[in-house]
């Protein structure tokens, strides 16, 4: 029984991974009063420029460098629309999606010349690390060791993004352009720009997020790779009101209930219900986070 | 001269659209007016690729309108993938089993899967009323989970043993919607339900109060409006014509089976047209016919260039951005024009 359940649970702080990095991006947007809904296509591209890095130049690094880099395009245009053309937040971010998902299908057979999914022998993942001396400990270790190093990144992150946003002067502005901004704008700060940065960490940690996708979870890109994650951030931010430490808790919670559907594939389930699990998750969480705001 | 203005201003956006693209088909090294004479010859150029290109664009045509209507009224309504892919599975399924007389089965089929895309928002409905949950991610995840669970029927239970991919059995022929000078039926009812889709918008009371609650939810409240069942209404008629539009594509399509992925990118298609037709239903048949001839034209533009097929996603993003851009950009530059004249005069 325990070697089943930490093997559930260092897969299920895997899978937590990409959720909670796209999630901590869409926080920003979140507490910056952008609706910002384009971590899905974010994370696609990043995923996509991961492999592309990766494979051309031979090592992960650049994989991760061409990953953030399309992220900043990506964020860039948003705020070309939605900050300075003014097109409605939600309309840009639905045209985003549908660029990334547009761009990395037609990228991935104009250069690659596959449909579908780019494997490859040729594309180095992320290297994964071991945890010296919290490796020994017995439960805890195997939880917690060899992963690549991005779930460890997310997991820092977590308590830095704590102390960015209600810490320091930069969280302070931030979450006063979303609540205040007349106020903001009052004293000389420009929301706009606020609004902007906001934009650029969404873009940059979504994209990160399509680094372990594609470099960490597994080592290839397929098309629409993301299915989904990105809403399933989406739903987290909503429902923990943008904090950083539920949020990652609540990847966690449905890291779990992906990899328990794929302990149930072992007992004959079939694969299309057990994929269906986090959804229904999303589902639920939903459901309780209306009956909680209807009590109180 | 509003009218005349907003046609100028798409012309405007959608050239610019296309010299965007222009510049990524220059940088593919292939030429832009070869990709686009082709995705012209096939996507219109003579009556066989004419009447192919409305024969693509009926699906879109009522994914769309289902967008756009859920849209002007205020509600957000991203289920149409799902509510597609049920509506196209139960009518590829009772298509196989269920024997009637030709034409009666054929307009029960298409029904049959209208009522069951309907169902499947209604749970939307159904979770927003009862439970208060967002329509919003309610019905985005539900696209999910129709994904999964018609796959599973289609790649268990109702299975063809003989198919390559996971593929329920082809209909019987008696159900196959006739086709009118190479136009199939399909287009026909598409279009229609556009006519009725605007006599219910805008002849009839529901209509009025969709249309009012898409102005302003308050306002539509204090004017007496049950906005609860208002949009509950919504979401299901909505459903109906996204379900219809699967069940559509089982009789009138050139599978008429349900396959994997045979839903495509219907659904997020529909809401990309209902962004460009500014949710407007009559606007929204012009923008799926648009989007039809793009589609349909990406098949000859593979065939005489080196650019793939999938290019036209692409194109189709770029337009979208481009004309949402274009519109927002000429109305606060005209907003910012008027507020320096109006300066001007007071500084006077």
């Amino acid at each position: 029984m325990v070697p089943v359940l930490t093997q559930l649970l260092h897969a299920a702080l895997s899978s937590a991974t990409p959720i909670a990095l796209a999630a901590f991006g869409g926080m920003f947007s979140f507490h910056a009063n952008v609706f910002n809904i384009a971590m899905e296509g974010m994370m696609l591209m990043g995923a996509y420029y991961a492999v592309y890095g990766a494979y051309r130049f031979g090592h992960w690094a650049y994989g991760v460098l061409f990953a953030l880099l399309s992220g900043l395009v990506l964020a860039m245009i948003f705020s070309l629309f939605a900050i300075v053309l003014k097109v409605d937040e939600f309309i840009t971010g639905i045209g985003i999606n549908m660029l990334a998902l547009g761009w990395t299908t037609y990228s991935l057979r104009a250069t690659f010349k596959v449909k579908g999914a780019f494997i490859s022998q040729a594309i180095p993942p992320v290297p994964k690390l071991r945890l010296f001396l919290i490796e020994k400990i017995p439960f805890l270790g195997e939880v917690l060791s060899l992963h690549p190093f991005p779930v460890f990144v997310a997991m820092i992150l977590t308590f830095v993004f704590h102390l960015i946003l209600y810490r320091t002067a930069f969280g302070l502005r931030l979450r006063a352009a979303g609540e205040e901004p007349v106020a903001v704008a009052s004293v000389g700060l420009s929301v706009r720009l606020l609004k902007f940065w906001s934009a650029v960490l969404c873009g940059i940690l979504s994209s990160f997020a399509g680094v372990y996708l594609s470099l960490g979870y597994v080592t290839l890109f397929s098309e629409n790779m993301s299915n989904g994650r990105g809403w399933i951030s989406l739903a987290i931010i909503i429902l923990v009101r943008g904090k950083p430490v539920p949020i990652m808790l609540m990847s966690i919670v449905f890291g779990i209930l992906e990899n328990l559907g794929l302990l149930l594939q072992r007992y004959a389930v079939p694969p299309q219900f057990t994929a269906m699990l986090p959804y229904i998750a999303t589902l639920f969480v939903l459901y309780s986070y209306a009956r909680r705001s209807s009590s109180t | 001269m509003n009218t005349v203005r907003s046609v100028l201003q798409t012309a405007v956006a959608i050239s610019l659209a296309f010299l965007v693209a222009a510049l990524f088909i220059l940088l593919q090294r292939s030429s832009p007016f070869e990709v686009y004479m082709a995705l012209y010859e096939y996507g219109l150029g003579s009556w066989f690729s004419f009447t192919n290109t409305l024969n693509a664009s009926f699906p879109l045509i009522l994914t769309g309108l289902s967008a756009s209507i859920a849209f002007s009224s205020g509600v957000v309504n991203l289920g149409q993938h799902g509510q597609f892919l049920w509506g196209a599975l139960v009518a590829a399924v009772a298509g196989v089993y269920l024997k009637m007389p030709g034409w009666f089965g054929t307009a029960f089929l298409a029904v049959l899967g209208g009522l069951v895309g309907a169902g499947w928002a209604a749970l939307a409905a159904f979770f927003k009323r009862k439970y208060r949950m967002d329509e919003f991610i309610s019905t985005l995840m539900l696209n999910f989970l129709a994904e999964y669970m018609t796959l599973y029927l289609a790649t268990y239970p109702f299975l063809d043993p003989k198919a390559y991919v996971p593929s329920t059995r082809m209909i019987r022929r008696e159900y196959f919607l006739a086709s009118f000078f190479d136009v199939n039926l399909a287009f026909f009812v598409a279009v229609f339900m556009v006519f009725l889709s605007w006599w219910f918008l805008w002849k009839t009371w529901r209509g009025y109060e969709a249309r009012m609650m898409g102005y302003n939810k308050l306002f539509a409240t204090v004017g007496g409006c049950d906005v609860e069942t208002d949009t509950s209404l919504i979401l299901i008629l909505t459903g109906f014509l996204s379900g219809l539009g699967g069940a559509l594509l089982i009789l009138g399509g050139t599978q008429h089976r349900f396959m994997k992925g045979i839903g495509a990118n219907f659904g997020w298609d529909g809401v990309m047209i209902a962004i460009m037709a500014q949710n407007s239903v009559v606007q929204t048949l012009f923008y799926a016919l648009f989007i039809g001839f793009l589609k349909n034209g990406a098949v000859g533009m593979e065939f005489e260039t080196s650019v793939p097929s999938e290019f036209v996603m692409f194109l189709q993003a770029i337009i979208v951005l481009t004309l949402v851009g274009a519109r927002s950009g000429f109305a606060s530059l005209s907003d910012w024009l008027r507020a320096r004249s109006e300066l001007r005069r007071l500084m006077k």
